[in-house]
């Protein structure tokens, strides 16, 4: 492998000094004259056309920035209020998500094609509590928050981990990082136990939940059908080819996946929070019932990462009773919109419909018990 | 994804990232930004192994949902392309409701009202905001005017001709969790001189509140009123 990838990387080199569209075709001219061994000139022409490619593509985002900074200058859009505002939000979700989700494609790639496999599962133990028990601070060494670990939960399930396990760490992970712990007693402190609330309820509600998909007969038919087909195809394949080809195939197809989803999950986020006014959250307030409703549905709306969401609810938390606070910081992490629209290219509707009921039960349950407590 | 991460790259060059996101997760954001760039195009350039290749087509309904989903965000990407990067404006603040969330925070309290000349001055939205939601104790603004108050314009939805807001965005993560700020100025037909959204600087001290069907006690009667660019760092962090 390395000897024949490396002679036709000198031999290019004296053309590569040009630039790199000019070189791809004087490689394929000269190639014709010489060589009568067949894959070499074959590699080479193909080694030009990436360095073709390659070019091109640079070329088309730096012409796509060149445009942006001319219309920047020059257009003046007179777009209404309300949509330049949902532009902006969804914008904002997205770029606030992007560099998280990227994060967390990283270490997908990591842990599906760099990490040895008996590596990872030499650390677990046997029984399934305390393999579900571990899996659920995997987020302690893994700090990305939850967007970035809907790559990683996909991974692991390409990695022979069960369904019911990767949901565990789906939910876990975000909440027990280090990077949330920090943000949150930065934001709290150990005021009314919101920290130790959001730690213990999101480690119980992940194990119950692991728990219950655990025991569903079919595990596969958890996942959805074009994952599953994935999966099944993955096995026992892929092993031959060069690491390098390995990343970068599951970077374009797990970016291709998610952005999509990324995107549908920003707007719709963005245009409930032009839509419906924020007071009607925010009368409901001081009722140990339905404050803990409310914040639950403000943190399924609003989308923001675990990582951030302690300072984002901190100026509430003088309206707001201590048990609401503690919904909003355990079931925003698990579902709300932009998380629904990422988990749905792995899991079915069905499963995540059932995911989001047993969430909500368990944090309104949670919230009340603090809320009477406190 | 590497479309809209040049787009990031340029934002975060030309200094307007942070009309999106806090300034302290620019530079993970510029980072990861740069890895998304460098991956995507070594994936353009390299052959292409379609793992999928094996799959059976899936049915015609998901197949046209994926392509509906992939054309949006395509679309997005070109309109983060071509749409100029924009702050928030009055009709999010509106919707949020000024002040909803202005912090009580006593210490604030405690140190404006023994805070010397130099210090008033350099008050924001920010601070004015959660003096007056604490109190409205009128011996307390005694020689404190408000010097220079920077934000944008926004009408008070109790007595809109003769009252608007001069406000800010606070923002601690990013757009999506901002909150609206303001402080009240008495200035009958302001909607005539200065429209909402115009970004404006006030000077003036805070008197009692001469308008009948406002409830606010306490308002900012204007000395000085002047109308100005909108500053690069718009929100408050």
């Amino acid at each position: 492998m390395t000897t024949s990838d490396r002679t036709p990387r000198a031999a290019s080199r004296p053309g590569e000094s040009g630039d790199g569209q000019h070189a791809g075709h004087d490689h394929a001219g000269h190639d014709h004259a010489g060589h009568d061994h067949d894959a070499v000139p074959v590699r080479r022409r193909a080694r030009g056309v990436h360095v073709a490619w390659a070019v091109g593509a640079t070329v088309v985002l730096a012409g796509l920035v060149a445009v942006r900074a001319i219309t920047a200058e020059q257009l003046d859009p007179s777009i209404p209020n309300p949509i330049q505002d949902l532009l902006t939000l969804s914008t904002s979700v997205i770029i606030e998500s992007l560099p998280f989700i990227m994060l967390g494609i990283a270490l997908s790639v990591l842990v599906q094609v760099w990490i040895p496999e008996s590596w990872l599962l030499r650390i677990l133990p046997r029984n399934p509590w305390g393999r579900r028990a571990v899996i659920s601070l995997f987020g302690m060494f893994l700090p990305v928050c939850e967007c970035g670990n809907v790559p990683l939960a996909r991974g692991l399930v390409r990695r022979g981990f069960t369904v019911s396990e990767s949901m565990t760490f789906l939910i876990a992970a975000p909440i027990l990082n280090p990077v949330t712990i920090i943000t949150t007693h930065q934001a709290f402190g150990f005021d009314d136990g919101i920290l130790v609330a959001r730690l213990l309820g999101g480690f119980a509600i992940a194990n119950i939940l692991g728990w219950l998909f655990s025991k569903h007969p079919e595990p596969m038919s958890l996942l959805s059908g074009r994952f599953a087909e994935e999966c099944r195809i993955d096995d026992g394949h892929g092993h031959g080819r060069d690491r390098r080809q390995q990343t970068l195939d599951l970077f374009v197809r797990e970016s291709s996946i998610l952005m999509p989803a990324l995107v549908i999950g920003s707007l719709i986020a963005g245009a409930i929070q032009v839509i419906v006014p924020r007071d009607v959250l925010v009368a409901l307030g001081s009722d140990p019932l339905f404050s803990v409703l409310a914040m639950m549905i403000l943190a399924f709306i609003i989308s923001v990462c675990s990582n951030v969401d302690a300072f984002f609810i901190l100026p509430f938390a003088s309206t707001f009773l201590p048990g609401s606070i503690v919904a909003f910081l355990v079931f925003g992490p698990i579902v709300d919109i932009k998380m629904l629209a990422l988990m749905r290219t792995t899991y079915s509707t069905r499963t995540l419909v059932q995911l989001t009921t047993v969430v909500a039960l368990l944090s309104l349950a949670l919230g009340l018990v603090v809320n009477y407590l406190a | 994804m590497s479309v809209m991460a040049a787009i990031t790259l340029w934002l975060a060059v030309s200094g307007q990232l942070v009309l999106y996101i806090h300034p302290r997760y620019v530079v993970f954001t510029v980072i990861m930004s740069i890895i998304a760039v460098i991956a995507a195009i070594a994936a353009v350039s390299s052959p292409r192994h379609h793992d999928d290749e094996g799959l059976p087509l899936p049915p015609r309904r998901s197949r046209a949902v994926g392509i509906a989903a992939a054309g949006l965000a395509g679309a997005f990407a070109l309109g983060m392309v071509v749409i100029p990067p924009a702050t928030l404006s009055t009709a999010t603040a509106q919707q949020r409701e000024i002040n909803a969330t202005a912090s009580d925070d006593a210490e604030t309290l405690a140190a404006a009202s023994v805070a010397d000349a130099a210090t008033v001055a350099t008050f924001t939205v920010r601070e004015w905001s959660t003096v007056l939601r604490q109190t409205s104790d009128l011996a307390f603004f005694d020689g404190k005017p408000a010097t220079d108050l920077l934000g944008f314009v926004t009408a008070d939805a109790e007595d809109p001709d003769s009252i608007f807001y001069i406000s800010r965005f606070a923002v601690t993560c990013c757009a999506v969790d901002a909150q609206p700020l303001g402080v009240p100025v008495y200035l009958p037909g302001w909607a005539e001189l200065y429209p909402p959204d115009t970004w404006v600087q006030v000077s003036g001290p805070f008197e009692s509140n001469p308008s009948r069907s406002s409830t606010k006690p306490v308002v900012l009667i204007p000395d000085r009123v002047e109308a100005v660019d909108q500053p690069r760092e718009p929100y408050l962090f």
